[in-house]
């Protein structure tokens, strides 16, 4: 579902390049769930904005759901990662005016979706991520744990193709961060969401199929874990 | 998602509760001050319009040049009005005489005694054919009453006033000035505030011709008074100029003799409101336009400034929320939605503004007629200023929201969540620092303008006026053969009480509002002198009671008739003569039918008007007939109680009288009312601008403060005092200041020069007010962000960098 080809990402200083990303090409499937893993500066979360369309690349070829992304005009993008994307962030990103309902809420609002459908499918994933008597309060009222589940019950609510994930888990202690990957990977086997994650713990990483090591902007390694 | 809207608005207005009062508060006086701005506006402009032939009425006035003299006069000559509907006969002619103060008398009846009225204003003499003119409903009667001698119409409420009801008004009888018996024939509705005829007894014009010396009524063509004004209506589609063309044809034909230079023309009835040069004409006051437009535009300064504050508090706090936008772009929003929700919060805070400026509108309504003419039963709410309030609520939505929403809409996201947005990477300081100068500019001006207008009404209401005005009563009298004979023993009582100085009988005082002008003759010259001479008539306790001083002569002697004269120093340098005693025993004649007589003093210049015009050439005669008020001078202390003894001999002395006194130097003061609300408007509306800006600064040190709290810290572990970090905030400011002055002091001095110039004795504009001006706007912003600045350099910078 989706394919890199060649594809750059630099910052013109001065008279030089520097590349966050130097000539990466990447295909995922749907259905993987894939982990990028690397050293700080790699070029992870660059990456993981490019596929998540928030973000350009300044070279290569960008295909997506069989569209060539690179083609594409802004408004078309934002169109494009509004019917697909799902993102998921390390400090949570909720926004902090609104409640937790609200929050969930938002993204059926920019979709156009009515009154009364955004309500079911509210009702229906804070029952799912057992958060129904969390619904009225604010993010600052809950702990790391719950607003990451918020966060990602955002995500999913408008039933995305791709979960893009920035180290879910990078705030929250290691029991809170087991459930949340826990939850991951039950939403890519039992529901088929494709999911890909940035992530510094190599514990989390082999929750994935697929663990994708950055150097310096390039695929150093690539590994396929075989779980049963 | 409208809801969703809202809900933010409202949540981000009470979680930064600072701002949005800062925001709130700024906007509310901004808008309530232009809401009352627009219905003084609305209401001076409004004068006359309700009559249906508003573009087709026109005022015949008079020009006269003479020399490089230039007067107007809005008063035409008694036999021009026939001459006029022979040769204008397709107008309609309506002559009309107006008295600035009558009495009115209705005769005993059953159960009560004479009942006697004093009206300044309203009482005229006039042809039936104003009604061809002027809209009027006719209650009772009709206008063909008018055609006949010894009528007069009254409105409703004047009828209220004199027997109680309006209903039985018609066929009783009042008597005027205690002259003229009258018949009321006819009630009509009262007239709308808003009209410059605001007539309540209307007399039938015939009849002022039985009383010819009572109201100045002469057949001459040489004889004009600003009393007897013609209006006319000309059939639509005739243009002025032709008809103007025609009255210079008209005048060169009837003004040939003494008097040079005279012309008729047009004044349209859409300019009788704003035209200064005729002073006020029938109505209760006039307004310049100039007027009106330095209150417009103070109301537009006052809506950019409230604007102002607006942009640069969102723009500035738009960094706290970047996270937010980001967030909603990554979830998916576009960026005109976010451009509609930032709109959608800026309309909300505007239309709560909106809400709270009409009720300080409402609150304040009932004293805007210090500064203004509005009459207090003025509504707030009109079709009118509802719509002007929706557009300025529009116009401050577009001013003030979309600069910021622009901004905040086009963050990118990936910056935004990562909390990347600075206040410098916004952009738009040039911007700020500009609304900033505007603001400052803006401020400064009106304070440049308060001091100016303030010393200047101080200059004149302290000026000194060459004669002595305090402590004078005016009692205006009345000049038939009764009230005449009893002068002389009113006198002698009057003059029994220790605390009574001095009384004469005179026309006018030394300053008034009135000109009395005539062409005169000098030294038996056949031909007469090519400049007009103002009269005042007293007895010969005039300069005693006045304290008027004499550079060569004196005096003259009690007389009753016109034998001997005074002048003041402007006539004799006027007619050449350098030395005063040299014009001593030269003769003068006053108009073509006057009689000789010699000069015996020469009085040094008084003010004969208002500080506005020049001292005019002045005689002042013996000439009884004329002398219709009493002038008591009485030693200050005990005032009131003097002032009702004269009073209670007064009245017994003219049992048929109603008593109106006023002091002199009280009517002096009157001539600068519209000066005076001028002043205070200024003061106003300073005060508004300057409590706006300060908002507005205030606002914006605060979210300095926080921008900076990092940087002050770095620079308190590098070892910075408190002041010099003081120094850091207000470094900026004091620039900022700097500029702006440069922006506000020349357009301050070309505004308030300008305004200094409709005043002949006025103050010189020096350095002094605008040095006073940066000070005080200095002053001003240095204790708004002094205390700011203060407590943010005070912050342990522990505390500052352990956020990081």
């Amino acid at each position: 579902m989706l394919s890199l080809q060649h594809l750059s990402k630099y910052y013109q200083a001065g008279g030089n390049k520097t590349f966050v990303l130097n000539d990466l090409s990447l295909d995922v499937d749907e259905g993987e769930f894939v982990s990028i893993m690397g050293p700080s500066g790699s070029g992870k979360s660059t990456l993981l904005n490019i596929i998540g369309l928030l973000d350009e690349p300044s070279e290569g070829y960008h295909y997506f759901a069989g569209e060539a992304v690179h083609l594409l005009k802004e408004k078309q993008r934002s169109a494009m990662s509004r019917g697909y994307m799902g993102y998921v962030f390390q400090a949570y990103h909720l926004i902090d005016e609104l409640t937790v309902y609200e929050n969930i809420e938002t993204p059926l609002i920019y979709q156009n979706i009515k009154g009364s459908e955004r309500k079911a499918l509210v009702a229906d994933i804070l029952d799912r991520f057992n958060i129904v008597g969390k619904k009225d309060l604010f993010p600052s009222q809950l702990s790391g744990g719950q607003q990451q589940l918020v966060g990602i019950a955002r995500a999913l609510i408008a039933k995305p193709k791709l979960l893009l994930a920035d180290e879910p888990t990078g705030n929250l202690n290691s029991k809170q961060g087991d459930e949340i990957m826990e939850l991951f990977l039950k939403l890519n086997r039992e529901d088929g969401v494709t999911i890909i994650q940035v992530t510094h713990s190599e514990k989390n990483a082999e929750y994935g199929n697929r663990i994708i090591n950055l150097l310096d902007g390039k695929i150093e390694s690539s590994r396929v874990l075989n779980h049963q | 998602m409208f809801r969703n809207y809202l809900k933010i608005a409202w949540r981000n207005l009470m979680r930064h509760k600072g701002y949005s009062a800062i925001n709130i508060a700024g906007l509310t006086v901004g808008i309530a001050a232009c809401l009352l701005i627009y219905i003084v506006v609305q209401y001076e402009t409004s004068f006359n319009k309700q009559n249906k032939n508003y573009r087709n009425i026109y005022h015949i006035v008079t020009q006269s040049v003479q020399g490089n003299d230039v007067s107007y006069t809005p008063g035409i000559t008694v036999p021009a009005v026939p001459a006029l509907r022979t040769d204008l006969p397709e107008a309609t002619i309506a002559a009309m005489d107006v008295s600035y103060g009558s009495q009115i008398t209705i005769p005993a009846g059953s159960g009560h005694a004479d009942k006697k009225f004093i009206e300044h204003s309203g009482v005229v003499f006039i042809e039936p054919q104003y009604f061809d003119l002027f809209d009027s409903e006719w209650i009772a009667g009709n206008k063909a009453v008018l055609a006949e001698p010894n009528m007069v119409v009254i409105d409703k409420s004047t009828a209220i006033k004199y027997f109680g009801d309006w209903q039985h008004a018609e066929g009783k009888f009042l008597k005027m000035d205690n002259l003229i018996d009258l018949k009321i024939a006819g009630v009509i509705e009262d007239v709308v505030s808003n009209s410059d005829f605001p007539f309540k007894v209307l007399v039938s014009y015939v009849t002022l011709k039985n009383y010819p010396n009572n109201y100045n009524y002469s057949d001459e063509w040489g004889s004009n008074s600003s009393n007897h004004q013609v209006m006319l209506l000309m059939p639509p589609g005739e243009s002025i100029e032709s008809v103007n063309a025609r009255l210079k044809v008209f005048s060169k034909k009837h003004y040939t003799f003494d008097i040079r230079g005279t012309f008729n023309f047009l004044q349209p009835l859409s300019d009788l409101h704003f035209d200064t040069r005729f002073g006020n004409t029938t109505g209760d006051h006039i307004t310049s336009k100039a007027t009106l437009f330095t209150l417009s535009f103070i109301g537009v300064l006052i809506i950019i400034m409230a604007s102002i504050n607006f942009i640069n508090l969102t723009t500035a706090q738009s960094v706290g929320r970047s996270k937010e936008v980001g967030i909603r772009k990554v979830l998916g929003s576009s960026r005109k939605q976010l451009v509609f929700q930032l709109l959608g919060e800026t309309t909300m805070i505007v239309v709560t503004s909106g809400f709270l400026a009409l009720i300080v509108a409402k609150l304040a309504l009932p004293y805007l007629e210090n500064i203004s003419s509005v009459p207090k039963t003025m509504g707030l709410l009109s079709a009118g200023s509802v719509l002007f309030l929706i557009s300025t609520l529009i116009s401050v939505v577009v001013l003030s929201g979309i600069y910021p929403a622009l901004i905040l809409s086009g963050f990118k996201p990936v910056l935004a969540i990562k909390n990347k947005i600075t206040a410098a990477s916004i952009g738009g300081v040039p911007l700020r620092r500009g609304l900033v100068v505007a603001q400052f500019a803006i401020s400064q001006l009106l304070i440049i303008g308060t001091l100016v207008a303030l010393n200047q009404m101080n200059f004149v209401n302290s000026a000194d006026l060459g004669f002595n005005s305090s402590a004078v009563l005016v009692i205006p009298g009345y000049t038939d053969s009764l009230s005449l004979q009893k002068m002389g023993q009113f006198k002698q009582q009057q003059l029994q009480k220790p605390q009574v100085k001095s009384v004469s009988f005179i026309s006018d005082a030394p300053s008034s509002d009135n000109n009395w002008a005539s062409n005169f003759y000098f030294d038996q010259a056949p031909d007469d002198v090519d400049f007009t001479v103002f009269l005042k008539a007293g007895d010969a306790d005039y300069f005693k009671t006045f304290g008027l001083q004499f550079v060569a002569g004196g005096g003259y002697a009690p007389s009753d008739t016109i034998n001997q004269m005074v002048v003041n120093e402007t006539l004799i340098k006027k007619l050449g003569i350098k030395n005063p005693k040299a014009a001593l025993g030269k003769t003068l004649r006053i108009g073509g039918r006057g009689v000789w007589a010699p000069i015996v003093g020469v009085v040094k210049d008084f003010k004969t008007n208002s500080l506005r015009e020049e001292v005019k050439p002045i005689i002042i005669a013996p000439g009884k007939r004329v002398l219709s008020l009493a002038a008591i001078k009485i030693q200050t202390g005990s005032l009131t109680q003097t002032v009702a003894e004269i009073q209670k001999l007064w009245e017994k002395t003219y049992p048929e009288y109603a008593y109106n006194g006023y002091f002199v130097d009280e009517r002096i003061a009157q001539f600068y009312k519209q000066e005076n609300q001028l002043a205070l408007i200024y003061k106003l509306f300073a005060g508004v601008a300057i409590f706006i800006s300060c908002l507005g600064l205030y606002g914006l040190v605060s979210f300095m403060a926080v921008q900076r709290t990092k940087e002050v810290g770095i620079r308190k572990v590098l070892g910075a005092s408190v002041g010099s970090i003081v120094y850091l905030f207000s470094k900026e400011f004091l620039i900022l200041l700097s500029i702006s002055f440069l922006i506000a002091m020349p357009i301050g001095w070309y505004m308030m020069n300008g305004w200094l110039q409709s005043f002949v004795y006025r103050i010189d504009l020096g350095a002094g007010v605008f040095l006073a001006a940066i000070l005080l706007s200095v002053f001003i912003a240095g204790l708004t962000f002094g205390y700011k600045a203060i407590t943010t350099a005070l912050v342990n910078p522990i505390k500052s960098l352990r956020s990081e």
